[in-house]
């Protein structure tokens, strides 16, 4: 499920089933050696993601990310975060995310970090195979997740 | 030489006349755009999309198979990538839409060991015989849905997601 109206009304119906949200942490650099590589992570998160979306839709909502730059990252609180989304009635709350730092939370919080892939530079065939790999690296997680209730 | 000038009134007249056509333009085509369900829509020359599966090399065994077309939403083009699980029933090739009628997740064939020879949702543990037929005791209500087959020069073409016809 997308963070959109209908997607939304279907939640709201169905939270026995939806039952596990995504949310991508994303970081956003544009000093002038970074905003390249930044623009390249976010074109992986993003693909990843609406993948993740396509093949579990009617387990997951994939949120739109929560997006910082790197001073500034205090004002994101994947604490408070979490707490919401449970209020809200998600079982499972995973980040997902490809700036490292996040995993000194691993204790607190779920968080899947992938290190990032210059899809860019690759063509539809290859890229679809790179996420299919990283995709298989997220399902364990998931099913270890949903394995738990 | 004053009967060509434009008076004020005509002046008026032409540019909101234009105005208001490029207006109405403006909401009815977003709305025309919503009549048509996106997810029935696929963009493509006679409506089939070219997929690089060979029919030669389809057997009785569903495989996966990939095809990408482009889809507007208003503004935003995007490649969309969509799966078929595809088989020989007899000299009929079947083509089968993997998103379960449950809640949308993909389906798999053989995904769960303890049911062979079904398709397997793994988000709610859904089920469907090969022919798309779903599973009673199990979350979906409905067959898996089909895809107009088409051939051209040995490739497997598919076309619009129809209901099923199997079940
Ligand atoms: S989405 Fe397939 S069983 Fe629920």
């Amino acid at each position: 499920m997308y963070y959109n109206v209908q997607d939304v009304t279907q939640f709201q119906s169905q939270k026995d089933f939806i039952d596990t949200v995504i949310i991508p942490l994303l970081s956003v650099n544009l000093k002038e050696d970074m905003i390249k590589q930044s623009s390249s992570a976010t074109q992986y998160l993003m693909s990843l993601t609406a993948f993740i979306e396509q093949q579990f839709k009617g387990r997951i909502m994939l949120m739109p990310p929560f997006t910082y730059i790197e001073q500034f990252k205090e004002s994101i609180s994947p604490l408070d975060i979490q707490e919401e989304f449970r209020n809200a009635g998600f079982k499972h709350v995973l980040f997902i995310t490809c700036d490292h730092s996040w995993t000194s939370l691993k204790e607190k919080i779920d968080v899947i970090w992938l290190p990032s892939i210059p899809l860019e530079s690759m063509d539809q065939t290859v890229k679809k195979t790179i996420l299919e790999d990283q995709l298989k690296q997220v399902i364990p997680i998931l099913s270890s997740k949903w394995s738990q209730n | 030489m004053s009967n060509n000038r434009v008076t004020r009134r005509q002046f008026l007249n032409y540019t909101l006349t234009g105005v208001g056509g490029f207006m109405a333009a403006g909401v009815l085509m977003p709305m025309l755009r919503f009549a048509i369900d996106p997810a029935l829509q696929v963009k493509a020359e006679g409506d089939f999309v070219q997929t690089s599966t060979k029919i030669a090399d389809i057997t009785e065994e569903p495989i996966k198979v990939d095809f990408t077309f482009e889809q507007v939403d208003a503004w935003y083009k995007s490649d969309v990538t969509e799966a078929a699980w595809v088989y020989k029933d007899g000299d009929r090739i079947i083509a089968l839409s993997p998103v379960c009628k449950h809640l949308g997740c993909t389906v798999n064939w053989n995904g769960d060991s303890a049911h062979p020879n079904q398709f397997f949702c793994a988000c709610h543990a859904g089920r469907y015989e090969k022919t798309g037929k779903n599973i009673p005791g199990t979350p979906p209500l409905g067959p898996l849905d089909e895809y107009e087959v088409s051939e051209k020069d040995g490739f497997l073409m598919l076309g619009k997601k129809i209901a099923n016809t199997l079940v």
